[in-house]
């Protein structure tokens, strides 16, 4: 089912399917290009940010957005680690932490580039922006500024786009998350031009207010990761991969753990541990089953998807309370 | 705010980016009178009196001749000037200034427009002008550019 040879192709002790396992080498690949990208666009926006708020904001975004890219590739290392009786649930959990850090990591900049932009607008500070000599042309640095945006906006949104369907594919949040900033980065650029023509036309306001609209888009991406990584990480029920809505393989448990007939009720509990699930199916049997049965059911369970790597399924003469038993409704 | 940005750069021109968000250079220029700061120093600016001499404040007195102004000096330390010029009362300060003046948050510095010896290495010299008067600080550095070294 998998070509073997390829580290990265397995979670754990689960052989990943030709599909994802093809997309885990391009994500890969994708994270390398993107960091040695990111990494020439921090250093063009570093030479020639001068006094600028916004470029100032637009450039430790771009140092932020190295650490997705960067998370993703170390929780890779961890999460091929077999589990053990130490680690019972093996390290795919790497994935939910490096949600968190790097949700913190935006948010924590965020808020200080809000008051740094914030108390910039409130003290009236007039940026200024020189000149610099090129060719023995003296040229207001305004535009090379607004060139150095140019050349930081394209490249991840392109980077972006290639990612999505590939953290889908891997059910991969930490890979969605640094798709979706990447994909949303064109607004950082386009505010940062705004802000510097802004200047130019003499509003030296303009460079702070867009200082402040990329801070606070910063701000609102880190809270969501945040809130997000958090109900991951505190077992909250498992959602898709852009944590939209429930995740429709929880209905597709239900159903099959209700198709043998000696199944009188069903229950489902599955929460997300970072690529893969961990799923709990409480079966009331119509009259004594055979532990044959039960193992069978857990087997079908696991073939619905490569993501149900650890199915248990229990007998119970009485479902417990507050575990799914009625498909999700949105 | 993208269309009136977009529009105030249409209807500007080119030529009128970056401008002054406190109309110093236009003023300098219709009014013809460069108020500039003068503070002694690093041999660059010697001031006896009311009379201020040196090589930058020939500089100075050749960026006014440029816009069709004269010079109107006031004399006093660095610390004061600066305060006049956040005050909105100065536009242009020369006091051997270098790249490393620690009044850079609190005015405009202009690029290195020569470089001297001194004992402690070399000094690379600079202008002030008041913060985020863009034209006028575009103007300087251009004048700057073209002039012979």
């Amino acid at each position: 089912m998998s070509a073997p040879g390829e580290g990265a192709a397995r979670f754990g002790d689960t052989e990943l399917p030709r599909e994802q396992h093809d997309a885990l080498r391009r994500a890969t690949r994708l994270q390398w290009i993107g960091i040695a990208y990111l990494l020439s666009c921090v250093v063009v926006v570093f030479v020639v940010m001068g006094s600028s708020q916004a470029m100032k904001v637009a450039w430790v975004e771009d140092l932020l957005s190295l650490v997705p890219p960067l998370v993703f590739l170390a929780s890779l290392r961890s999460i091929r680690r077999p589990h053990s009786p130490e680690r019972p649930y093996g390290h795919h959990r790497a994935i939910g932490s490096a949600h968190l850090a790097s949700a913190v990591a935006l948010f924590g900049m965020g808020a200080f580039m809000v008051f740094d932009s914030g108390s910039g607008l409130l003290k009236a500070e007039h940026p200024p922006i020189g000149t610099y000599q090129l060719l023995g042309q003296t040229v207001w640095a305004g535009w090379v500024m607004i060139a150095a945006m140019v050349y930081t906006g394209a490249g991840p949104v392109i980077l972006g786009h290639l990612k999505k369907p590939l953290a889908e594919t891997l059910h991969d949040k930490v890979l969605w998350a640094d798709a979706d900033m990447n994909a949303a980065d064109w607004r950082t650029a386009a505010a940062a031009i705004l802000g510097i023509l802004g200047i130019g036309v003499g509003w030296w306001w303009a460079d702070s207010v867009a200082a402040l609209i990329i801070a606070a888009s910063i701000v609102k991406d880190g809270v969501t990761g945040i809130k997000n990584a958090l109900r991951d990480l505190m077992d909250g029920e498992a959602r898709t991969h852009d944590d939209e809505r429930t995740h429709p393989l929880v209905g597709a448990i239900l159903t099959a753990a209700r198709g043998p007939a000696w199944v009188a009720d069903a229950a489902v509990r599955v929460r997300d541990q970072g690529h893969l699930f961990h799923v709990e199916v409480f079966v009331v049997p119509t009259a004594t089953v055979a532990v044959a049965d039960l193992e069978a059911l857990a087997a079908r369970i696991s073939e619905l998807d490569w993501k149900l790597h650890d199915v248990v399924v229990a007998p119970v003469s009485r479902l417990p309370d507050a575990v799914r038993s009625t498909p999700a409704s949105g | 705010m993208a269309l009136a940005v977009a529009g105030a750069v249409v209807l500007g021109g080119c030529a009128a980016i970056p401008a002054d968000p406190d109309g110093t250079l236009d003023r300098v220029r219709t009014q013809g009178v460069l108020r500039a700061g003068a503070s002694p120093g690093a041999d660059r600016i010697e001031v006896a009196g009311a009379d201020v001499s040196g090589p930058e404040a020939a500089v100075v007195q050749d960026f006014a001749a440029s816009l069709g102004a004269h010079v109107a000096w006031s004399v006093g330390g660095e610390e004061e000037l600066v305060a006049a010029m956040e005050r909105g009362e100065l536009d242009l300060i020369a006091g051997g200034l270098t790249d490393a003046s620690p009044w850079s948050d609190r005015v405009a510095l202009t690029r290195p427009y020569i470089t001297s010896a001194s004992p402690d290495g070399e000094r690379k010299h600079v202008l002030a002008v008041p913060m985020g008067e863009n034209a006028l600080l575009f103007a300087l550095e251009s004048w700057l550019d073209g002039r012979a070294p």
